[in-house]
């Protein structure tokens, strides 16, 4: 959230799911439906586990 | 007698129409049951809560508002309420819709306005101004009430809300946390109490309270005379006083209103000899001796209400007498009859209980206790609030209209202030204080955090009722089990230790009431016949045939013909004219129609219930009135998921209910999505195989918290001992016993206002394009860290800056890092679940972080069957070692046989036996309380039975052959399921050792407790044992090498502590002023500190050495 | 040593020469059930036990190599259950622990998440993986030890990649969607820097893993449930199937179970009649008794299936305790395996013989 990183981040919102690119000082909200709680994005990074 | 009562009900089915239909069959009793769910569908589990808040939303409020609808600063200036509501709850910025489970996730309160219509003048002479919706505050709003978003919504549009359906609601959403108010026990108010006070008088109490007035009336008996005692005055009065200063001036006439009876008369006298000892005749004489000893300190908070009277010195006794004495009776007009009437009725108790001393009335009767629901409580807060909100409007409408350069119109409108009541609320609900002044009540703890370690774990909080006594009295009485506590309280759920016995829980049907509209049922009454007491002189009130009709601790009056007017009342209350809830006590019984009915514990003293419809055959049946519709319901909701409790010991029952609270489950469906500071889940959580009633009525088959494990009860290996349980490693490697932990981190981005805050940055990169720092991997580019990464000790979560100058110009703005970490245990593998982002209402950004942690049992982790009966797992042993049955069954878990001998749990023996026949049948079998008569319980025979077709032993024990040997086991084992629930206490959370540490700063000895990495006690005990031993050296390593060693120089003349100079490489004492016979010793720094401080209060300490 | 009177225990005439008397066999040789508990369930081990009465307790090879049979009873493809007779149970018992936890399968261990947004979370869905029976035969496979690098003679690759559109019903991830890749992991451990950059994956395959396995390796059951999806919820993931024995987690155990019984015997002490035999028969629940018509109008109970025997003895309940013995022969085994992986049953049993050949081969070679 960076001024320098104009790249805007997904987030999904808490009530319809629906994808939200925000940049740093956007305001929190979903564009679709107006919620007000995002959720992060699960990472894409692979994690391993261990299957037991 | 006949009374009105607010209080608790059960359920009772009314069966008889009369003799004759008894004997035409009804309904097998076993379709009673079907009214349950029918009950529980209209009723909900938590409709008190519910019920008590719709009605001081609906009702309550009204009726403060209306107490307290005009305020006047002049003649002319005024404010008038005219009405009052409370609307939807939304979000104050932005107007969208509220809901709970927003509220929770965003740490916001779940409330709703209330408004008001006004009415007010400005002073100009002109005509009242009307407003209309003026907002006055907010009110939390309790879930699932009238006024909730989630009222009257069926499942899918409650999981669209996000809410669990199975959720009761019935608390509150307050900055984000779930609170409950419990209910509070009281003693019945507006009710005459009989007792033996502490200095072994004879008393009768009163404790009075309407809606302006709480005061506590005290006749008591000294030296064969009666007083009345008063906290507004400071010596007791003498009662025939009281009574000629209300009006009574007659001796004849006071003891013809105590009764005729010549042994009354003889028990008065000395009172009516010391009253005319003191020469008091008249009424005159009577108020000028009570306000000689008014009592002016004690009165200064009563004063607040009766200003209204006059402030005069002579008026007091008076005003005392109309405003606090037995307040709950009304004077009209200066009539003081009833309040004589009453108090003598109040004499004659109490020389009937002097007579008889069968007519002492029992605190802890369960009929001589209410119960204060949220609504009550809540109420009480607003009103104390609205007051002080009108004073101060009133106080700064005062303050304008002084002001000379005041311009336009005075609006009364704008001297509300409305914070007073939104935070006031917010603020009670939130810490659970409720201080209020003006009721002088000052109560701790009245709501808590839900507490959501399990669905049942929150049922069971919501029904929970806080005591009335400390819990530090050691006093048995209101701690033992009240007969009259029946289907009413449950007699199973009460904690152990301190509380025991006195935090009690509701029982599965228990009904509290709220108040009823008093006024139709007033006059039904004198339309029955009831004949006013103010027509009849003293001799008629107890005339042979007239009968006392009490109306909410009120006399109404009396009736010639108590069974009619009882049977009157109730053929009303039957047909539905007048509230269910309406009691009654009369001598007789009564037959009627084929009803539901509710009785309340007082009522019930007056009725014959049977268990079943059977039953009734042993007495004769024209005599029972009532047949209870299970007798599973005279158990709460915690003890209803116990199957087979009736054939428990009791305290089984007992430890099971505070244990059924720490089992880990299913919370709710919603329960990941919820965002909790510590949330326990189990992976694969089961229903349990040996169902009751009470389990699925109230959703326990689709919210479990346990596991059916194939128990063995044989011993195994020596690890079993104390309740040890042995477990197949084989059964947790596929998933047995698996659960999550989910920890919440919140990190928040903080606002310092005008548009400066903290900023979060992408994690920095060197040139190479590596990250600059090693914990900063699971950072997303937007800095914070991303869901689905696992999460290690020390890991950064958000690279946050704060601003370091508050520079307009963002060029020359900096920052410092002030980064978050992760605070985790080493080596374990964390995940993090979600990531929440949101803005509250300053303007802040708070981040919440999931974080989630799957664990497998271990070694130490502690289960329990439903029986009481917890263990720790002892050792985890490999499948093939495992003994395994005939049929090529091999027990998840092992449990030593002794745990049954002295616990006597013969429900877990019969609930394995019903596991055994439900598995091999493929059905659920049944274990209610006292359920084998109803068919509700499944008889041992027929399980026997069922497990013998099916090749079975009847006994349920198997032949087993030695996983490790191979050859047959040398007794046949008890084998089969038990629901088995891991609770919440794991070794991971507990285990802790240290070798060095941190220390504690003044004492320089190592810290206490897991959380600081604290030092392991050797404690006082541990230090006689090696004292007796004789091992000086390890006492002298353990309590101070290891712990706080210390060097310092003595003074081998003065014995003071000197120094050491490290310039002169000599030590010093600045006693003596010189460095000669100066000793080194080692001492406990602790030692040396007490000597310092014991010096500082002018002590001194010596040491005299004997060896330097 | 006195003179010419003495004369051996063992001279006298009523004893039994080289067989031992009826209690003392029955002891030897069967275990039996009493009501309250089972007696003699350890048996006699010592071969000069019974040296006093002139019988020899021991088993010598010969005797075992003529004496020791085993027939197949029942087998299917999963199932399978023989008797093994004239064997000791500490050998039985040998089998049944090795079946369960030593002989090798290949079950999935590592799981590569990509991406996961179903309600079950990463590390339950890793444990379901790994409890999925794989159609992988676990002998032509080695064993990955902690160095060494995953190629196609140690490590299977399966890939799950299921996602449930946005609109559509519920979606239920079952085990046939586990997607085996032969040529290895197509996941790289960095990201590509530039769209077909040659990365290295998470294994190194020389080739395709069809030349060592000459047939597709999919999954034993294909209707196991896996996950259920919501809309918009996604799957992508890769498993990792190594080869390992059940004694490290139980998900390797190539049986469902693997146990034995010994073979029931009953035996009617006393002559049972008219009603009181058809109440025997009655009692049963699993038959083990039927009557037999003597002709003259009598009938009388006879054993007619004891192998039908559970144990729950219903027969000794009540007066017909002392007329009925329950035994169990100490040296036949009813053996069952229920195979939960790509062998079948009489193969495991074959693979858990020669484990334990194996570990005597290693007894004698340590102790030579």
């Amino acid at each position: 959230m960076d001024p320098q990183q104009p790249e805007p981040v997904v987030y999904l919102c808490g009530d319809c799911g629906a994808e939200c690119p925000l940049k740093s000082g956007d305001v929190i909200q979903c564009r679709d439906c107006g919620y007000r709680i995002l959720y992060k994005k699960r990472t894409r990074r692979i994690v391993q586990y261990e299957a037991r | 007698m006949v009374s009105q009562q607010d209080d608790m009900v059960s359920q009772q089915e009314d069966f008889g129409a009369n003799p004759n239909l008894l004997a035409a069959p009804i309904k097998s009793p076993v379709d009673k049951f079907q009214l349950l769910p029918a009950f529980l569908k209209v009723r909900g589990l938590v409709k008190q809560h519910i019920d008590s808040f719709n009605y001081f939303v609906n009702y309550g409020m009204k009726k403060i508002m209306e107490a307290n609808a005009l305020h006047k600063v002049t003649d002319t200036i005024y404010l008038r309420y005219i009405n009052i509501s409370v609307g939807e709850p939304y979000v104050a910025i932005d107007n969208i819709k509220l809901t709970p489970q927003f509220c929770r996730l965003s740490d916001r309160t779940y409330s709703a306005d209330i408004s008001v219509d006004i009415e007010y003048t400005d002073g100009k002479g002109q005509h009242p101004t009307r407003k209309t919706s003026v907002k006055i505050g907010r009110l939390p709003i309790m879930l699932r009430s009238c006024n909730c978003v989630l009222n009257g919504k069926d499942e899918t549009e409650l999981a669209k809300l996000g809410e669990c359906p199975l959720d009761p609601g019935g608390y509150f959403v307050v900055k984000g946390t779930e609170k409950v108010i419990l209910i509070q026990e009281q003693l019945s108010k507006n009710r005459i109490l009989i007792d033996i006070d502490g200095k072994g008088r004879i008393t009768a109490s009163v404790t009075c309270s309407t809606h302006e007035v709480k005061s506590k009336t005290v006749f008591f008996m000294d030296k064969e005379k009666i007083y009345l005692q008063l906290n507004q005055f400071v010596k007791p009065i003498p009662i025939m006083v009281v009574m000629k200063a209300m009006g009574t001036e007659s001796d004849q006439e006071v003891v013809q209103m105590v009764g005729r009876n010549p042994r009354y008369g003889d028990l008065l006298l000395p009172s009516i000899q010391e009253c005319s000892s003191e020469r008091i005749y008249s009424q005159e004489q009577a108020l000028d001796y009570m306000d000689a000893k008014f009592n002016f300190f004690k009165s200064c908070s009563i004063q607040l209400f009766i200003t209204s009277f006059s402030t005069l010195k002579e008026g007091r006794a008076k005003s005392i007498l109309t405003d606090v004495f037995l307040a709950h009776v009304p004077v009209k007009e200066q009539n003081f009859r009833p309040k004589c009437i009453y108090a003598a009725v109040m004499l004659r108790r109490m020389l009937d209980a002097i007579l008889n001393s069968d007519t002492f009335d029992d605190k802890d009767y369960v009929g001589n206790k209410r119960l204060e629901l949220s609504g009550q409580l809540v109420s009480l807060l607003f009103e104390d609030l609205f007051k002080t909100m009108n004073t101060q409007a009133v106080q700064r409408m005062n303050y304008a209209m002084g002001q000379s350069n005041r311009s336009g119109a005075l609006d009364f409108s704008r001297y509300i202030v409305t914070d007073i009541i939104t935070l006031g609320l917010e603020k009670s609900i939130s810490t659970g204080n409720w201080d209020l002044k003006r009721f002088r009540m000052h109560k701790k703890g009245v709501s808590q955090v839900l507490s959501r370690l399990s669905y049942i774990g929150a049922l069971g909080h919501m029904t929970r009722i806080s005591p009335q006594f400390e819990k530090t009295r050691k006093v048995s009485g209101p701690r033992a089990l009240q007969p009259s506590q029946w289907g009413m309280l449950c007699p199973c759920d009460t904690p152990e230790g301190e509380a025991c016995g006195l935090t009690k829980n509701l029982a599965l049907m228990t009904h509290v009431t709220t108040d009823e509209e008093e006024g139709p049922l007033i006059s039904l009454c004198y339309s029955l016949g009831v004949e006013d007491l103010a027509h009849l002189s003293a001799e008629e009130i107890y005339a042979n045939d007239s009968y006392l009709v009490f109306f909410n601790g009120l006399i109404l009056g009396k009736h010639t013909r108590p069974h009619t007017f009882a049977n009157a009342m109730r053929r009303v209350r039957r047909s539905g004219k007048i509230g269910e809830f309406v009691g009654f006590r009369t001598f007789d019984d009564f037959l009627h129609d084929g009803l539901i009915e509710y009785l309340d514990v007082n009522e019930q003293n007056n009725a014959l219930i049977a268990l079943y419809e059977h039953e009734a055959g042993e007495i004769d049946r024209s005599e029972i009135t009532h047949i209870e519709i299970e007798p599973l319901t005279l158990l709460g909701v915690v003890a209803g998921l116990i199957p087979y409790p009736h054939h428990n010991q009791s305290p089984r029952n007992t430890y099971q209910c505070a244990m059924g609270k720490q089992a880990m489950g299913n919370i709710a469906f919603n329960q990941l999505s919820r965002a909790d500071t510590l949330l326990y889940l189990l992976v694969y959580a089961q229903r349990p195989l040996l169902t009751t009633k009470t389990i699925e009525l109230v959703g326990y088959d689709k919210l479990g918290a346990g596991q059916n494990a194939t128990v063995a009860v044989m011993s195994y290996s020596g690890y079993d001992i104390e309740d040890a349980i042995v477990m197949n490693k084989s059964s947790l490697d596929r998933g047995f016993g698996r659960c999550i932990a989910m920890k919440k981190q919140t990190v928040v981005r903080e606002n310092y206002g005008g548009k400066v805050s903290d900023i979060i940055v992408a994690p920095q990169r060197d040139k190479d394009g590596a990250l600059i720092r090693k914990n900063m991997q699971i950072l997303g580019a937007d800095g914070i860290a991303e869901p689905g990464q696992i999460v290690r000790n020390n890991d950064m979560l958000v690279n946050k800056k704060s601003p370091l100058n508050v520079d307009k110009d963002l060029k020359t703005r900096t920052y410092k890092d002030t980064p978050a970490f992760f605070k985790g245990v080493e080596g374990e593998t964390t995940v993090i679940d979600r990531v929440l982002i949101y803005t509250d209402n300053n303007e802040k950004m708070p981040i919440k972080f999931i974080i989630r942690h799957v664990r497998r049992p271990e070694l130490g982790d502690k289960f329990s069957s439903r029986h009481g009966q917890k263990g720790v797992c002892g050792t985890i042993v490999n499948q093939e070692d495992f003994p395994f049955s005939e049929r090529g069954i091999c027990p998840d878990l092992i449990m030593n046989p002794h745990g049954f001998p002295s616990r006597m749990t013969i429900g877990k023996m019969i609930e394995l036996l019903g596991g055994k026949a439900g598995v091999s049948w493929g059905r659920f079998h049944y274990g209610s309380a006292f359920g084998e008569p109803s068919g509700n319980a499944c008889k041992v025979d027929d399980i026997s039975n069922a497990l013998i077709q099916k090749g079975f032993s009847y006994s349920g024990k198997d032949f087993l052959y030695s996983g490790i040997l191979g050859t047959p086991l040398q007794a046949y084992i008890f084998m089969g399921p038990i629901y088995y629930q891991k609770l919440k206490h794991m070794v991971l959370d507990k285990m802790h050792a240290r070798a060095k540490g941190p220390r504690v700063m003044l004492t320089r000895q190592p810290t206490e407790g897991r959380s600081r990495d604290g030092g392991l006690r050797l404690g006082e005990m541990e230090r006689d044992c090696l004292i007796a031993y004789g091992a000086s050296m390890l006492i002298f390593e353990r309590l101070m090498l290891s712990s706080d060693p210390y060097q310092v120089q003595v003074c081998q003349k003065c014995g003071l502590l000197g120094y050491y100079n490290q310039k002169l490489k000599k030590s010093f004492c600045s006693m003596c002023k010189d460095g000669e016979n100066m000793a080194t010793m080692k001492l406990p720094y602790a030692c040396k500190l007490l000597f310092q401080e014991l010096q500082s209060m002018n002590v001194v300490p010596r040491l005299k050495l004997t060896e330097a | 040593m006195s003179k010419g009177s003495f004369t051996s225990a063992l001279n006298m005439p009523d004893v039994p020469m080289g067989k031992l008397p009826d209690h003392l066999e029955v002891q030897r040789t069967r275990v039996v059930c009493k009501a309250d508990a089972p007696i003699h369930t350890e048996g006699i081990q010592f071969s000069g036990a019974y040296a006093a009465v002139g019988v020899d307790n021991s088993n010598p090879l010969d005797k075992f190599k003529r004496d020791f049979k085993i027939d197949v009873i029942r087998l299917t493809k999963d199932e399978m259950e023989f008797d093994m007779i004239g064997i000791d149970a500490a050998i039985a018992n040998a089998f049944r622990r090795i079946l369960i936890s030593e002989v090798p399968t290949m079950t999935i261990d590592k799981v590569f998440m990509v991406d996961n947004t179903s309600p079950i979370v990463d590390e339950v869905l890793a444990h379901r993986l790994g409890l999925i029976p794989l159609d992988a035969d676990p002998r032509l496979f080695e064993y990955m030890s902690e160095h060494d690098v995953p190629n196609e003679r140690n490590t299977i690759v399966y890939r799950l990649n299921v996602s449930c559109e946005k609109g559509s019903p519920r979606l239920t991830v079952k085990s046939d969607q586990l997607e085996w890749l032969p040529d290895g992991s197509k996941l790289h451990e960095v990201a590509p820097s530039y769209p077909g950059e040659q990365q290295k994956t998470y294994t190194s395959f020389s080739g395709s893993q069809l030349e060592v396995s000459r047939r597709a390796l999919g999954v034993k059951h294909k209707d196991i449930t896996i996950a259920r999806l919501g809309p918009g919820q996604t799957i992508e993931l890769e498993a990792h199937a190594v080869k390992g024995i059940g004694k490290v987690h139980a998900k390797w155990s190539p049986v469902a179970t693997a146990w034995y019984r010994m073979l029931p015997e009953v035996i009617l002490l006393k002559e049972i009649k008219g009603e009181e035999a058809k109440k025997l028969v009655k009692k049963c629940p699993v038959k083990v008794f039927d009557i037999e018509d003597l002709g003259n109008g009598e009938e009388r109970a006879v054993v007619k299936s004891p192998r039908a025997c559970t144990l729950c003895r219903e027969c000794l309940r009540g007066e017909s305790e002392e007329q009925i013995e329950l035994r169990r022969v100490r040296d036949h085994f009813i053996f069952t395996i229920e195979s939960a992986s790509a062998l079948p049953p009489e193969v495991l049993f074959k693979e858990a013989v020669e484990v334990l050949h194996e570990k005597c081969d290693r007894v004698i070679s340590e102790l030579s």
